[in-house]
């Protein structure tokens, strides 16, 4: 009977799925953050996430519906492609938390027409692979303009 | 002087009347899980209940029970279907004029219970996002869990009629051995009810029960 109530006697506080962070660094001086300017960033099929803003670093939301999502990056009017892919492990996390995706073996992939990003590696390489994301504690990813 | 006294106190007839009440069986139901499984969320469940009075103030007790819970949360939603035993022993504490039966009891309770938890359905939780989430209802049951546990209980119970008795009781219950399901939680156990998570739970009852006297004492 005491344990019907409709008030709830916990809160979510855990940490449930973890978000993407990048940090944009320059190219040509690849320990060195860059901002980028006139930023604009949508998920295919959303609205933006940003728009127009001049930002170093980001965070971006990956699809627990799908093992798949493409983000269009454009700055200053030049589009690049991000095709992220990845397998997804459910998790229980608490009772007032439910359940969090845990994205495992991230692959990602920058389109080839480097409009303005350049590289993905400090060896400006145009893929790579994230082994786990599951906390949004650090960057998980590096974009080099 | 001391045999004197004894002598003369053997020798007047008591002028008092030694009232005695019955010792027996007493088997009843828990009307509250009926009650409850019409006023609220409450699926359905059945308690019987029984105790075998020992001594003047002691009770041998238990309770045996079967219950099906959902537990709704945000993300969550799940079925606990199963058995419960609880067998201990009730105090009773209230000093009854003449052949009343009545009890202010304290009972002390070892619970076991076994049962089954399914999710039916969860959701993902991913915050603010503009994503779409994933509903997920392929149910998933695990079967063979088990609570054990201790349990407190404070009770007041009225002989309404002629060895017909009503009780009221609440209870404080504490876990000591609980089995999860695989990658989940077990939210609620037959017998113990919502599993708070300090391991602490709560209950009340709402009882009838019949005396079959065997003796009076």
């Amino acid at each position: 009977m005491l344990n019907s109530s409709c008030e709830k006697d916990d809160f979510c506080i855990e940490p449930i799925t973890s978000k993407m962070i990048i940090r944009f660094y320059n190219a040509t001086n690849i320990t060195q953050t860059k901002t980028v300017s006139d930023l604009s960033v949508n998920p295919e099929g959303y609205d933006e996430i940003y728009s127009n803003v001049s930002i170093d670093s980001i965070v971006i939301p990956l699809d627990v519906s799908n093992n798949q999502i493409i983000y269009n990056f454009s700055s200053e009017g030049n589009q690049d492609i991000l095709s992220i892919n990845y397998e997804i492990e459910e998790v229980f996390v608490s009772r007032s938390c439910g359940f969090k995706a845990i994205f495992n073996n991230v692959t990602v992939t920058s389109d080839v027409s480097n409009d303005w990003i350049i590289g993905l590696t400090e060896t400006l390489e145009n893929t790579i692979t994230i082994p786990t994301i599951d906390n949004e504690s650090s960057a998980h990813l590096q974009i080099f303009h | 002087m001391s045999a004197n006294a004894q002598q003369v106190n053997d020798s007047i007839p008591k002028d008092s009347i030694v009232y005695k009440t019955n010792y027996g069986l007493r088997l009843g139901i828990d009307l509250s899980k009926p009650i409850r499984s019409i006023l609220q969320d409450y699926n359905s469940g059945i308690e019987i209940v029984g105790d075998y009075r020992i001594s003047k103030k002691w009770y041998i007790a238990a309770e045996l029970g079967n219950e099906e819970f959902t537990t709704n949360e945000d993300f969550t939603n799940s079925t606990s279907k199963g058995s419960y035993i609880k067998a201990g022993l009730n105090y009773n504490s209230y000093n009854n004029w003449l052949d009343m039966n009545n009890e202010i009891f304290i009972g002390f309770r070892y619970g076991f219970a076994t049962f089954e938890q399914t999710l039916n359905s969860y959701q993902i939780n991913i915050g603010n996002s503009i994503l779409p989430s994933v509903f997920n209802n392929t149910p998933f049951t695990q079967k063979g869990l088990t609570a054990h546990w201790s349990e407190l209980q404070l009770g007041f119970r009225a002989e309404v009629y002629n060895n017909i008795f009503i009780t009221f009781s609440g209870s404080y219950k504490v876990m000591v051995n609980i089995t999860d399901p695989t990658n989940f939680k077990t939210h609620y156990a037959p017998g113990f009810n919502r599993i708070y998570e300090s391991n602490t739970g709560f209950g009340f009852n709402y009882t009838i029960s019949y005396l079959i006297p065997f003796v009076k004492k």
